[in-house]
């Protein structure tokens, strides 16, 4: 072994060449370590592959955040750019769902993980699809939760892409630090809340934490934002509606006999009041729209059963506000000498 | 809900400290070190939650060579500093900027548990 790079320093000064054989042990800490080298180029290298990687949180469960990264995703897909979607919700993956991704499994070639296309071109990775059943609920501590999201993230072939959508369980946990840690150069975050009270405490939370991260906010997006009642009665009737919080809304039947009422159910205006007190962008509103349920159900998302409808509409409206975030690197006005 | 925030229009570095001058017609003086011992990020907040941590943190910050960072806006909300020693992990939001030059405490008062204030 005289040609050998690597020598042992003996206790006496004197240099040992290295032993041939290492023990098995030697061998797998070795073969660990080359692994995990080999990861961390492979993240690197995906970082440059993917133009954009945007990070979805939330700090409340249930605001909506899988369909909001689902829906961002296709609206992206819709302008024609590659995407992808990482969900990273490991103990309640359900973008797979969403995306009629149901029951597939994904397809393994060279040892690297080949994403699943969904609805229009998207490309998700879930840990849905490494499941047995659904029903099985995924019991991981946090370094093999670690581990799994490394993986996901190291050992996916997801090729040149312009948006990646990375899916987060709620809450500032394991998960976005470790992504955050690991993929470089990631462009920020987008924090989903629902107008009440509860969940605006809980993004505040997230805008925070976001600094620690040094991961940017693009903005906050307010899901639930409004329900629309449409109907018809004959042209000109004046309607008293009962709405959430004792209101009465009043509205008039037009020339057609059409109406349209938004009920506030979550209130109103709570994510526009948490951007403007963190001084953070707001990047819009998404209405309170039942068929996301039914399309969530289905695994037919809003954007894909109705893409000119209003739903689709607010998520065009709040991808370009990303976008300008994106581009935006600052307002101009500040002069840093 | 805070007080409408003056738009910061100039930051001047200068060999120890920058002079910010917002478009209310203030101007504030604010040293590195403050800067510093301010950073908003996970690995240095926690120190600022307990005195001796924090006065640690503050020795640590005063040990390190006098440099003039490189200054970055954040989107439209925030700025970031890259200095050649020490962290330059925080992002820091205008509101804090303009805390800190006010002689207000950016923490608020409250301490930093799991990611937050």
């Amino acid at each position: 072994m005289a040609d050998s790079p690597v020598t042992i320093n003996s206790p006496g000064g004197q240099s040992a060449p290295a032993n041939p054989e290492p023990s098995p042990q030697e061998q797998k800490q070795m073969e660990q370590a080359y692994a995990q080298m080999k990861r961390k180029m492979s993240m690197e290298e995906i970082g440059r592959k993917i133009k954009h990687k945007i990070m979805v949180l939330s700090g409340k469960g249930g605001v909506g955040k899988s369909t909001v990264s689902t829906g961002l995703a296709l609206s992206l897909a819709q302008q024609g750019h590659r995407v992808g979607i990482l969900d990273i919700d490991i103990t309640g993956p359900n973008v797979p769902k969403m995306m009629g991704l149901d029951g597939r499994r994904l397809h393994v070639e060279n040892k690297r993980i080949h994403p699943a296309e969904g609805h229009m071109g998207v490309k998700v990775i879930s840990m849905a699809f490494l499941l047995e059943d659904e029903d099985t609920p995924v019991v991981w501590r946090g370094p093999i939760k670690l581990g799994a999201i490394q993986q996901f993230i190291g050992d996916v072939e997801w090729g040149e892409l312009d948006y990646l959508v990375i899916d987060f369980p709620p809450g500032t946990s394991d998960e976005p630090l470790t992504v955050a840690q690991s993929l470089p150069d990631i462009d920020g975050m987008v924090i989903v809340t629902t107008p009440q009270q509860v969940a605006l405490l809980d993004s505040r939370k997230s805008i925070t934490f976001s600094e620690s991260l040094k991961v940017p906010v693009l903005g906050v997006v307010e899901n639930m934002s409004g329900f629309t009642v449409n109907g018809t009665t004959a042209p000109g009737t004046t309607l008293n509606i009962a709405a959430p919080g004792g209101k009465t809304l009043t509205t008039t039947a037009d020339d057609d006999g059409r109406f349209a009422v938004t009920l506030d159910i979550f209130k109103q205006g709570g994510g526009q009041a948490t951007a403007d007190e963190f001084g953070v962008p707001f990047l819009g509103a998404l209405p309170f729209d039942p068929g996301f349920v039914r399309g969530g159900d289905d695994g037919v998302h809003r954007i894909v059963s109705e893409p000119d409808g209003p739903s689709a509409q607010a998520f065009a409206n709040v991808v370009e506000a990303i976008q300008n975030q994106l581009s935006d690197g600052a307002d101009g006005s500040l002069e840093i000498v | 809900m805070r007080d409408a925030l003056p738009t910061l229009k100039k930051l001047e570095r200068r060999a120890n400290d920058m002079v910010l001058s917002y478009d209310d017609d203030t101007t504030f003086t604010v040293t590195y070190d403050d800067v510093r011992h301010a950073c908003p990020c996970a690995k240095c907040s926690p120190m600022r939650n307990e005195d001796d941590t924090s006065r640690t943190l503050r020795r640590q910050i005063e040990a390190l060579p006098a440099e003039k960072p490189t200054v970055r806006t954040v989107g439209k909300y925030a700025l970031s500093f890259e200095w050649q020693h020490g962290c330059s992990s925080g992002i820091y939001r205008f509101e804090r900027i303009h805390d800190l030059a006010n002689r207000r405490d950016p923490d608020r008062g409250k301490p930093y548990v799991h990611g937050a204030w």
